[in-house]
C-alpha cells in the first residue's frame, strides 16, 4: 500500500474515530469513505424534541489534499433537505466554520456537532429569505459563495 | 471546547441582483493576489541588513527617521510572508533560533512544550486533531535540542535545517497551527483576565474560534500577550508607524523581563529583528 499523504492520514484517523464514537444521531458510511477518503456520506437524524424529530438527512463531505488547512465542502444531499433559515434548498449551508472561521483544529465531528446544534436551535422551519435567487445563481461549490454571517442564534 | 457546536450562521449577502457574480469576481481576484504574494515572498526569508529598509522608504521622510532610530539598536532584519500568520511564524522562528545557543532556556521551554498538549486536551480540544500538530511541533523542537548550546558547526547545521523546515508548508503551517492552539488555550484558561481586551460582545471562546484558531487571521496585542504568557517567553515588539516623533516605540510582553525575541511591527505585519 502506498504511503498516505498527511491529509489522508488525518482523514483516516478522523474516520476511525467517527465510526468508533459517533455523536448521537450521526453515522458515517464507513465503507464508502474507506474506498475514497476524499468523499464521505454522513447520515444525520433530527434530534428528538426539536422541530426535526423523526426526520433523516444526508450530508456530503468533500475534502481536498490540503485538508485540514482547507475546510471541507459540506452540503446536504438527497431527497430531504432540512427546511431551515440557513439551509438553501439546493443543500448549501450558511455556517461560518465552513469558510471564514474554519480552523485545522476542527474536524468532521465538530462540523457535524455544529450542524446538529444549528438545526436543534431552530424555532421556525423556513427557507432563507433569498433562497430562490441564490439557488438559481450560485456556484456549485458553496465555498465559492461570499457568505454574510449573522450572529443570531437560529 | 473546540468541539462544541456554537458558531455563527446566517444568510448570504447576495440579496441584490447580480451581486453574486460580483462577489465571485472579488473572491477570484483576492485569491489571485494572495497567490501572487505567496509566490514572491518566502515564508521566512534570509537575514538582511537593516539598510534594506532605508531603500524601501527612500521617499518617505517620516519612516526614514524611524529606520534611523531602529538602526541604532538593530543591525539586521529577517522578513516573513505577510499572510496573516506572520506573528506566529516570526515568533517561533526567532525563538527557536535563539534556543540553539541557549541550552538552559531550551530545557525550560521543552518542559512547557511537552506539557502543552495535555492542557489543550483538558480544555476540550479533541485528542487526534491536537496530536497531529503537537507531534510535528515537538519533532522540530527536539531537533533544536539535540545540539542546543553545542559547537558552532553543529549549531549552524541545525540552524540551516530549521530555516528549511520553516519554509516548508508541511512543517511551517503545522507550527503556526499549534501556536494558535496554545494561544487559544491560554486565553480560555484565563478567560476573566483576557475578556477585558476583547471589544464588543464576544466571549473569549468566540474570539478564539474566530480570531485565533483559524489560519491567516492577524495577531493583535491580545494574541502576543497570551502566547508570551503561555510559553513564558518575553517578546519585544518595535512599533513602526506613521505616528509622530522620530522614535520607534518598543513594547515588551510581558513587561519587566528580558526579551529573547525581537520583532518589528509595521501596520498589519511582523518581521524579525536582530541586534
Amino acid at each position: 500500500m502506498a504511503a498516505l499523504s498527511p491529509s489522508e492520514r488525518r482523514l483516516q484517523k478522523e474516520l476511525m474515530s467517527l465510526m468508533k464514537e459517533p455523536p448521537p444521531g450521526v453515522t458515517v458510511d464507513g465503507d464508502q469513505a474507506s474506498q475514497n477518503l476524499t468523499l464521505w456520506t454522513v447520515h444525520m437524524e433530527g434530534v428528538p424534541g426539536t422541530l426535526y424529530e423523526g426526520e433523516k438527512f444526508v450530508l456530503q463531505f468533500k475534502f481536498t489534499n490540503k485538508y485540514p488547512f482547507d475546510s471541507p465542502e459540506v452540503t446536504f444531499i438527497g431527497n430531504n433537505i432540512p427546511v431551515h433559515p440557513h439551509v438553501y434548498s439546493n443543500g448549501h449551508i450558511c455556517l461560518s466554520i465552513l469558510t471564514d472561521d474554519w480552523s485545522p483544529a476542527l474536524s468532521v465531528q465538530s462540523v457535524c456537532l455544529s450542524i446538529v446544534s444549528m438545526l436543534s436551535s431552530c424555532k421556525e422551519k423556513r427557507r432563507p429569505p433569498d433562497n430562490s435567487f441564490y439557488v438559481k445563481t450560485c456556484n456549485k461549490n458553496p465555498k465559492k459563495t461570499k457568505w454574510w454571517y449573522h450572529d443570531d442564534s437560529v | 471546547m473546540a468541539d462544541d457546536a456554537s458558531s455563527s450562521s446566517g444568510i448570504t449577502g447576495n440579496t441584490v441582483e447580480n451581486s453574486i457574480n460580483q462577489d465571485e469576481l472579488i473572491m477570484k481576484q483576492q485569491r489571485e493576489i494572495e497567490k501572487e504574494i505567496s509566490e514572491t515572498i518566502p515564508l521566512v526569508g534570509e537575514i538582511e541588513e537593516l539598510q534594506t529598509l532605508e531603500k524601501e522608504y527612500n521617499e518617505d521622510p517620516i519612516y526614514l527617521l524611524k529606520v534611523k532610530d531602529l538602526s541604532s539598536k538593530y543591525k539586521s532584519i529577517r522578513r516573513t510572508r505577510p499572510d496573516g500568520n506572520c506573528f506566529f511564524r516570526a515568533f517561533s522562528y526567532a525563538y527557536l533560533e535563539r534556543l540553539l545557543t541557549d541550552k538552559q532556556e531550551y530545557d525550560k521551554f521543552y518542559e512547557i512544550a511537552k506539557n502543552s498538549k495535555d492542557i489543550l486536551v483538558a480544555l476540550g480540544f479533541s485528542q487526534f486533531t491536537v496530536e497531529d500538530f503537537y507531534e510535528t511541533f515537538m519533532e522540530v523542537i527536539q531537533r533544536v535540542g539535540e545540539h542546543a548550546g553545542s559547537t558552532p558547526d553543529l549549531i549552524e547545521t541545525v540552524r540551516m535545517e530549521l530555516h528549511d523546515k520553516f519554509n516548508k508548508q508541511g512543517y511551517s503551517d503545522y507550527i503556526v497551527v499549534y501556536l494558535r492552539l496554545i494561544t487559544s488555550g491560554q486565553l480560555q484558561t484565563d478567560q476573566e483576565f483576557y475578556q477585558n481586551f476583547i471589544e464588543g460582545p464576544r466571549t473569549v471562546t468566540e474570539f478564539c474560534r474566530q480570531e485565533v484558531e483559524p489560519m491567516y487571521k492577524e495577531s493583535d496585542h491580545i494574541h502576543i500577550i497570551a502566547l508570551s504568557n503561555a510559553l513564558k517567553v518575553c517578546v519585544r515588539v518595535k512599533y513602526m508607524d506613521r505616528g509622530e516623533g522620530s522614535q520607534v516605540i518598543a513594547h515588551d510582553f510581558p513587561e519587566g523581563s528580558t526579551p529573547l525575541v525581537h520583532l518589528l511591527y509595521r501596520p498589519g505585519h511582523y518581521d524579525i529583528l536582530y541586534a
